[in-house]
C-alpha cells in the first residue's frame, strides 16, 4: 500500500492519462479490449481524469532534473515495484473496471538499459502470462538502447518520451542529464517504426502491432520563459515532423522550490494550460495554423477569451457567414460551432434551410455565433459588429473561475507583460 | 377529427407493437399518438387503446425498421426507447412514421428540424450517455467464488448497451450487472454469450459476499484515486461538473469518505 501510494504520488505530474487510440476486440484467452475514443474511470479531486493505472515502476533516480520530484538530490521515500506487483495490481484494478489499463513510467534505476529492461520484463509478463490485452502506455527512458524500445513498442499501445521543455536551451539549464537529442532520438526512432509496421501491416495481417495508439510527449509549461507561440510552434512541428498523436501540456507546479524556477505565487499556470489545449484541439481538428493563431507581436494567447473567438474577432472582415450554404471549413471557424454541429448543420440542411431555432437544437452555442452568422441572409437580431463589444460578450467569466483561484491574476500578467 | 391514443407498454416490445397497430388502423398517422403507460388526464374526445405487447409484430416492426432505415437509425430508436422520458414512444412512432413514410428514409435522423426526430436523437443520445458513463463507472466486487458482480441505478436502462462491452472486456470471467431501478440483471457466464433475467427484489444479488482480497483492493484504489490528485490543483466544483454526484453512490472509490 506504502508503496503504491509513493509510486503513484510520483507519477502524478505527467499528465497524459488518455486511453484513446486503439481499438481491439476482446479475446477467449485473457482479460481486456480497447476502445478507441478512451475511457475516463474516475475523476480525481483535482477534476483530472482516471483513466490508467498510472504508476512509476521506480521513483529511484540517478538524474537530477530540477523540476523534478524525484530527481537525485531529493530526499524523499523512495520504493520499487517488481514486475509481479505491477501485473497483480494492473489486472485486479481492471478485472473490476477500476481502470483502462496501466501507464508505466519510471525513475531511472542504475541505468537507462536496466530500468528499461525492468519495464519489458513487467509488460511482456503482463501480456504473455496474464494474457492482459487491456490499454498500455509506456514511457521510453531516454537513452535506452533502441533494441529495448523496439521490444516495449511491440508490447505496449502507446509509447511517449517527453520533451519536457519546449526549447533546447531551457532543457539543459533545468534537466542537466538529458539533452535535445537523446530525447528526439527515440521518438523518430518510435515513429519509424510505427510506419514502417503499418506497411507491414497491409501486407501481412497478422503481424504484431507497435505501438497502435501511437506516440505522444508532453511539454512543461511555465517553468522556462517560452512564449505560447513558441510552445505551439514545438508542437505544431511535432505533429508534422514526428507524427506523434497527441502533445501534453503540463501547468508547471513548484514541487522543489527550487530557486532556478519560478515561484508562481498564485498556483500554477491553470488558464494557460487551458489555452493551450485550446489552441492545440484546434491544430487538429479544425484546420488552423500556429501562424494564424499567434504571431512575433502577439506571441501569447488571449487570456480573456479562448483562441478561436480570438482568431474570429480579428477576421470580422470575413463574417458574417450563411449557415444554409457554408462550406464545412469555414462553419468549424465560427465560434459556438463544434465538430460535431458542424457535422449536424451539413446532414440537416440537406432537408430544407435551417433557422436559429434549428440550430439551437443542433448544439450550436447561439450565444457566442450569433455575431459571426446569418441564417438565409438574416442575423439573429441586429448588434453590434465592433471587436471590443465582442470580446466582451464572448468573454468566459465562469471559465476564468475554474481556472484561477484569484480572478486577477491574468489581469494582473496581462498588465505588466 | 377524434384523436386516438395508442396506450403501450414501457419496452420496445410495447412501443414496436404500437407501431406495428398504428400502421393497421390506415388512418394518416395525424390524429394517433403513442403514449406509454396510463396517464392521469383522460382527454375528452379522445380514444384510448390498450396494446399488449405481442412478440410477433415487435419481430415484423423490428424487421422493416432494419431493411429500410438501417442499423444505424435502428439503434438510435432502441436508444431512444431506453431513455426515461414518458413522450418517447410518441417521438420515435413520429420518427418512423418520417422514416418509412414521409422519404426520410436511412437519413432520417439527420432531419433533425423535426421536433420527433430531434426528440427521438436527444434521447438516444441521452441513453447512449448514460450507456458510456456506466461502462466507465460500473465497479466490480469479487465474490467469494471469484465471480464479479455489481450494481448500478441509471435513469436510462442501460444494461442492454452495456453488456456487450463488459462480455467482450471480460470474456473469461464470470460476471452480473444488477440494475437497482428495474431489477434487471445482465449475466455473463465465462466463454459464453450473456443473457438478461429479471426478478422482483435483490435477492440473488444479496447473495453474494465478498471475497477475502476484495476489500484490499478497494481500499488501494481509493488509496491511488486520493494520491493521484494534484494538491496544488484541487477543484471539487471541476470534478463534480465531470463526475455528478449522482453517479458515485456504488462506485468503491467515492464510499468511504
Ligand atoms: S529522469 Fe529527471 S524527470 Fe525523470 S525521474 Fe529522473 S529526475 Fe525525474
Amino acid at each position: 500500500m506504502e508503496k503504491l501510494n509513493i509510486l503513484a504520488d510520483a507519477a502524478k505530474y505527467d499528465v497524459s492519462c488518455s486511453s484513446s487510440g486503439s481499438s481491439r476486440g476482446g479475446n477467449a484467452k485473457g482479460i481486456g479490449n480497447t476502445v478507441s475514443a478512451g475511457l475516463c474511470h474516475s475523476f480525481a479531486a483535482d477534476g483530472r481524469c482516471i483513466s490508467l493505472l498510472k504508476i512509476l515502476f521506480t521513483n529511484e533516480c540517478i538524474f537530477d532534473c530540477r523540476y523534478c520530484m524525484n530527481r537525485r538530490s531529493n530526499d524523499v521515500p523512495r520504493a520499487s515495484f517488481t514486475p509481479d506487483e505491477v501485473c497483480a495490481l494492473t489486472m485486479e484494478f481492471y478485472r473490476r473496471n477500476y481502470i483502462e489499463g496501466l501507464f508505466l513510467s519510471s525513475g531511472i534505476l542504475y541505468s537507462p538499459d536496466y530500468t528499461m529492461e525492468l519495464i519489458c520484463q513487467t509488460l511482456y509478463k503482463l501480456r504473455n502470462i496474464h494474457h492482459f490485452n487491456g490499454y498500455i502506455h509506456v514511457k521510453a527512458i531516454p537513452g535506452a538502447d533502441p533494441a529495448l524500445i523496439h521490444k516495449a513498442g511491440f508490447l505496449a499501445d502507446r509509447m511517449s518520451v517527453n520533451l519536457e521543455l519546449p526549447t533546447a536551451e531551457s532543457l539543459k539549464q533545468l534537466a542537466p542529464n538529458k539533452n535535445r537529442k537523446s530525447i528526439l532520438k527515440p521518438m523518430r526512432q518510435i515513429q519509424n517504426t510505427i510506419s514502417a509496421n503499418k506497411e507491414e501491416l497491409t501486407l501481412y495481417r497478422h503481424t504484431p502491432r507497435f505501438c497502435e495508439a501511437g506516440q505522444s510527449t508532453q511539454m512543461i509549461i511555465g517553468a522556462t520563459p517560452e512564449s505560447d507561440y513558441q510552445i505551439m510552434s514545438v508542437a505544431e512541428n511535432l505533429y508534422q515532423k514526428f507524427s506523434l498523436k497527441r502533445v501534453y501540456y503540463s501547468a508547471f507546479v513548484n514541487v522543489n522550490e527550487d530557486k532556478a524556477l519560478p515561484a508562481l505565487p498564485g498556483g500554477p499556470p491553470l488558464l494557460r494550460e487551458h489555452r493551450l489545449y485550446q489552441a492545440d484541439w484546434l491544430l487538429r481538428f479544425y484546420g488552423f495554423k500556429v501562424d494564424e493563431l499567434l504571431t512575433d507581436d502577439r506571441p501569447n494567447f488571449n487570456m480573456r477569451i479562448d483562441p478561436k473567438a480570438d482568431w474570429a474577432v480579428r477576421h470580422l472582415e470575413l463574417f458574417p457567414i450563411e449557415i444554409n450554404r457554408a462550406d464545412y471549413r469555414l462553419l468549424l471557424r465560427v465560434p459556438g460551432i463544434g465538430v460535431r454541429s458542424a457535422k449536424r448543420i451539413i446532414g440537416a440542411r440537406r432537408f430544407g434551410n435551417l433557422n436559429f431555432n434549428d440550430l439551437k437544437k443542433m448544439g450550436v452555442v447561439l450565444k457566442r455565433a450569433l455575431y459571426f452568422i446569418t441564417c438565409s441572409g438574416k442575423m439573429m437580431y441586429p448588434t453590434k459588429i465592433e471587436e471590443d463589444y465582442i470580446v466582451r460578450n464572448l468573454t468566459d467569466d465562469k471559465e476564468r473561475l475554474k481556472f484561477t483561484n484569484d480572478g486577477m491574476r491574468y489581469e494582473q500578467l496581462s498588465l505588466f507583460s | 377529427m377524434e384523436e386516438k391514443y395508442l396506450v403501450c407498454e414501457d419496452s420496445i416490445e410495447g412501443v414496436f407493437t404500437g407501431i406495428y397497430e398504428a400502421y393497421a388502423l390506415r388512418e394518416g398517422h395525424e390524429h394517433i399518438h403513442i403514449q406509454i403507460g396510463e396517464e392521469g388526464n383522460l382527454r375528452l374526445f379522445a380514444t384510448y387503446i390498450n396494446i399488449e405487447p405481442d412478440a410477433v409484430k415487435t419481430a415484423k416492426v423490428a424487421q422493416t425498421l432494419r431493411k429500410r432505415l438501417g442499423d444505424e437509425v435502428y439503434l438510435y430508436i432502441c436508444r431512444a426507447l431506453a431513455a426515461q422520458d414518458r413522450m418517447k414512444g410518441e417521438a420515435v412512432y413520429k420518427t418512423v412514421v418520417n422514416g418509412l413514410s414521409k422519404g426520410g428514409g436511412r437519413r432520417v435522423m439527420e432531419n433533425l428540424a423535426d421536433t420527433h426526430v430531434e426528440r427521438t436523437f436527444e434521447l438516444a443520445r441521452s441513453a447512449a450517455n448514460e450507456a458510456l458513463r456506466y461502462i466507465e463507472i460500473v465497479r466490480f466486487k469479487e465474490s467469494g467464488e471469484g465471480i464479479l458482480f455489481s450494481k448500478i441505478a441509471p435513469k436510462c436502462n442501460v444494461i442492454p448497451f452495456i453488456m456487450p462491452h463488459f462480455a467482450d472486456r471480460l470474456s473469461v470471467e464470470n460476471f452480473i450487472i444488477f440494475d437497482d431501478m428495474r431489477k434487471i440483471y445482465g449475466v455473463h457466464p465465462a466463454l459464453k454469450d450473456w443473457y438478461m433475467v429479471s426478478d422482483s427484489d435483490n435477492s440473488v444479488y444479496d447473495m453474494f459476499g465478498e471475497s477475502d482480497k476484495e476489500n484490499e483492493y478497494q481500499e488501494l484504489f481509493t488509496a491511488f484515486c486520493k494520491t493521484i490528485a494534484i494538491k496544488e490543483r484541487i477543484n471539487p466544483k471541476l470534478q463534480q461538473q465531470m463526475l455528478p454526484l449522482r453517479f458515485r453512490e456504488y462506485m468503491v472509490e467515492f464510499d468511504k469518505k
